[in-house]
């Protein structure tokens, strides 16, 4: 086997330390007796050149680059190699200048290391064999779950980009929390005002016939793995034709059945069938089967008598149906929800009136909720004094210990909401850390601060604070000093947590979620947008507490993910360095499945094996390591390879 | 054991791709100098070092071997370094049973930007094996592992 040494000197930076007069006496005594080229700067166009050339001309079997760290021109001297005509895995790298030269101060002493390096090296190439990189045809569309500011930004960016997307929502519209707010942080906008546009170009805009837009529907199974999955989506009936329906509402009017609300949180009544609030879009109303008279057997068909537009458009019939589609990526961005904080003792939260958590509250400053926008108790009085809470269970080890980043910039735009609607209300904030980042938050502090009844009062442990009520039975916060504020509202700023429902989506993806229940980032900082499963991306408050403007930029980001991944018409490369089981020596343990990360292993019990998928394999390595059967093989990196290496370096 | 005068271990490192390794370049581009004993030896995992590597690189001769990992929670590949914890646990107490000391075989964990904890932990696991001595193996048939007397 004919091996080819290629000394980098790297100007002085290697020859300073390292004799490739040395090496080239030295190589003569390694197992294949290698040639050594001396270059000057082997990564310069001259000298990739050059390397080129001579890799066309000597036809070595295998190369070894004694040069800089791999982490750098690894991949580029694969590609010289390529370009040579060589298979790019037939070239083994040895750092002899971050690793040696630039370390040891004695050249005598890194000359003898580096010799040491690179009869590992050629021990090692020796063994390398041509791998090659495998092809496979993807599909470019993607799936979205949830259809929030983050859900929405993504599917609509996707929809221009040509791709086509199938959005799953599970509630009855779109627009996910924000779009049941007045107003928001931090410039006071008018929520369902700027997410309008947003939403009408996601129904009826240029690109929405590439959205296929599916509400009151859940994912129920996910097979398949990056670039080919196929997903099963549960539709359940609405039993109104989403296209065919001109939201006029007469059908609600028909209506005999009333229940609560629970888009309003519970707060005022609905129709079975009605919208789901004022304003909603799609503003199609829907039928709730359970409350609709017809559960009880009786006979009813007012609401689809009173539909103008036709026979077919209310559905008393419409039942519930498994759809199937076939996607390349999966966009997750179920947002979150607020932590129930009736678990945070002496809040007063569920025993107490006039207790509201900010959800609640959000809704009762609607001009679309149960009071349209005015801000009454449950007596329904404008209150004169109003307590808010920060931290209810955030920064709080009994409950989350982490900070949820929003709430202080919400209860400030609280403050502002509410003393301009009762410019003489007096609020008393009671918080325990103060977070307002960026440039724009700092405002709605200030104008708070500069109310003239406006106060804020700093707690330690949210343990030292009570609301309770006075012996006329008028709500009261005591703080730790004793200091008693009567109120007549408290709202409580919750801890944000994942939504409802992410326990069963993560199991039914396999995707992992973090120690607080957030889907966990592949890198927290450098792949915050991708999940630790290939092709299952994260955007917005799913991963965690987020606000508008960041989950609009993570929808961005994992459609960045999607584009870039996955296009029409170019097959996905698979890396070969990955990992492999010779089905004839497995026993069938499984301890492979267990170990990997990535899912990437399934055991097949037809043959009872275990079977490595090459797409989702990122070739650590650590079941070629745990398998006792030594079964695995880790291409470009194994046993032999590895001990070939490490005996060389010893020799 | 007692230590040989002018003695120089001989250290195989096994570096992990994405934290470790890139650990050893800082270094290099700090110009960190350390004892050129450790020999480096690159894995994209530490998950990946099986202990017959560590138990390999005894018998053929390495008077110390030192596995370098991501930090906890930082594994490149999520929880590599978890099992290289593990096995390393189960390596000391085999060590143990064949009469290897313990401190010959060290698992510690340096970030990509850790360039002086990176020279650090190279000195440190020097000055331990240089001061246990080198490690003698006398394979018999079966080609165990056995420490000087």
């Amino acid at each position: 086997m004919k091996v080819g040494i290629y000394f980098c000197n790297c100007g002085s930076n290697i020859a300073e330390k390292i004799s490739s007069a040395a090496v080239v006496e030295a190589a003569a005594s390694f197992p294949e007796h290698p040639s050594v080229k001396i270059v000057d700067f082997i990564c310069s166009e001259d000298g990739k050149l050059q390397f080129e050339e001579s890799l066309k001309l000597e036809q070595p079997d295998r190369v070894v680059v004694a040069a800089c760290s791999p982490r750098d021109h690894e991949a580029t001297f694969r590609r010289c190699l390529t370009n040579a005509g060589m298979n790019p895995y037939l070239m083994q790298m040895v750092n002899i200048r971050e690793q040696i030269a630039w370390v040891t101060e004695d050249p005598a002493a890194a000359t003898e290391k580096a010799i040491a390096a690179i009869r590992g090296a050629v021990c090692r190439v020796r063994l390398q064999e041509p791998l090659e990189k495998k092809q496979l045809e993807v599909c470019p569309d993607a799936l979205v779950i949830g259809a929030g500011p983050a859900g929405m930004k993504a599917a609509l960016s996707l929809a221009d980009a040509g791709r086509s997307v199938v959005l799953v929502e599970r509630t009855p519209f779109i627009g996910g929390l924000p779009v049941r707010f007045e107003d928001l942080f931090p410039a006071m906008e008018c929520a369902p005002c700027m997410l309008e546009p947003l939403m009408g170009d996601l129904l009826h805009g240029g690109h929405a016939e590439k959205i296929e837009l599916m509400t009151m529907a859940e994912l129920v199974e996910v097979t398949g793995f990056y670039g080919n999955f196929i997903a099963k989506i549960r539709r359940k009936p609405r039993h109104v034709s989403l296209h065919e329906c001109i939201g006029c509402g007469e059908c609600v009017e028909a209506c005999p059945a009333t229940t609560r609300n629970e888009f309003n949180s519970n707060a005022s009544e609905r129709k079975a069938i009605d919208f789901a609030f004022t304003g909603v879009l799609p503003n199609v109303p829907f039928l709730m089967e359970d409350v609709c008279i017809r559960a009880n057997g009786e006979e009813c068909r007012a609401c689809k008598d009173a539909c103008p537009m036709g026979e077919d458009v209310v559905n008393l019939d419409e039942v519930e149906t498994i759809v199937e589609r076939t996607i390349g990526s999966i966009i997750i961005a179920t947002g979150a929800g607020l932590y129930d904080a009736s678990r945070v003792i002496g809040m007063g939260m569920g025993t107490l009136p006039d207790v509201y958590d900010a959800l609640q509250f959000e809704r009762l400053l609607s001009s679309t909720g149960p009071s349209g926008g005015e801000i009454v108790t449950s007596e329904g009085i404008a209150p004169s004094s109003v307590a808010i809470v920060h931290c209810v269970g955030s920064l709080d080890e009994d409950h989350k210990p982490y900070c949820s980043g929003i709430c202080c910039q919400y209860a400030f735009k609280f403050n502002h909401l509410i003393t301009a609607k009762l410019p003489e209300v007096s609020i008393t904030h009671y918080h325990r850390e103060l977070v307002v980042p960026g440039k724009e938050a700092h405002a709605l502090l200030r104008h708070a601060t500069g109310h003239k009844n406006t106060s804020l009062k700093r707690y330690s442990n949210i343990k030292d604070l009570a609301v309770t009520h006075d012996n006329s039975g008028r709500l009261q916060v005591v703080d730790a000093t004793g200091d008693v504020t009567s109120v007549d509202m408290v709202i409580l700023c919750p801890a944000v947590i994942p939504a409802e429902g992410v326990d069963k989506l993560s199991a039914l993806l396999d995707v992992s979620r973090d120690s607080f229940g957030f889907f966990q980032e592949l890198h927290g900082r450098l792949d915050a947008a991708q999940s630790t499963l290939k092709g299952i991306y994260l955007a917005g408050a799913c991963q965690e507490p987020m606000d508008i403007r960041s989950a609009m930029l993570e929808g961005m980001a994992s459609v960045g993910h999607t584009l870039a991944g996955l296009q029409p018409g170019r097959m996905i490369e698979i890396e070969p360095a990955t990992a492999e089981v010779d089905e004839t020596r497995c026993a069938g343990c499984r301890l492979c499945v267990s170990v990997c990360p990535y899912h990437a292993i399934t055991f097949d019990s037809e043959h009872n094996a275990s079977h490595i998928n090459a797409v989702l394999c990122r070739g650590c390595g650590t079941c070629v390591t745990a398998c006792p059967a030594g079964a695995i093989t880790g291409h470009h990196f194994t046993n032999e390879q590895i001990m070939a290496e490490m005996e060389g370096v010893l020799k | 054991m007692t230590a040989v005068a002018d003695f120089e271990p001989k250290i195989i490192g096994f570096l992990c791709n994405w934290c470790s390794y890139a650990g050893a370049d800082k270094a290099g581009g700090m110009q960190e100098t350390y004892p050129p004993n450790v020999s480096i030896i690159r894995v994209m995992c530490s998950g990946r070092v099986d202990p017959q590597f560590v138990l390999s690189a005894f018998e053929k001769g390495a008077d110390g071997v030192i596995i370098l990992a991501c930090h906890p929670g930082d594994c490149h590949y999520k929880e590599g370094n978890c099992r290289a914890l593990q096995r390393h646990g189960m390596l000391n107490m085999m060590l143990e049973q064949l009469g290897v000391e313990k401190a010959r075989c060290r698992l510690d964990y340096v970030s990509a930007g850790e360039g002086e904890k990176f020279s650090r932990v190279i000195r440190e696991i020097v000055e331990t094996v240089r001061a246990l001595g080198p490690l003698l193996v006398v394979p018999d048939h079966n080609s165990e592992i056995l420490s000087t007397e």
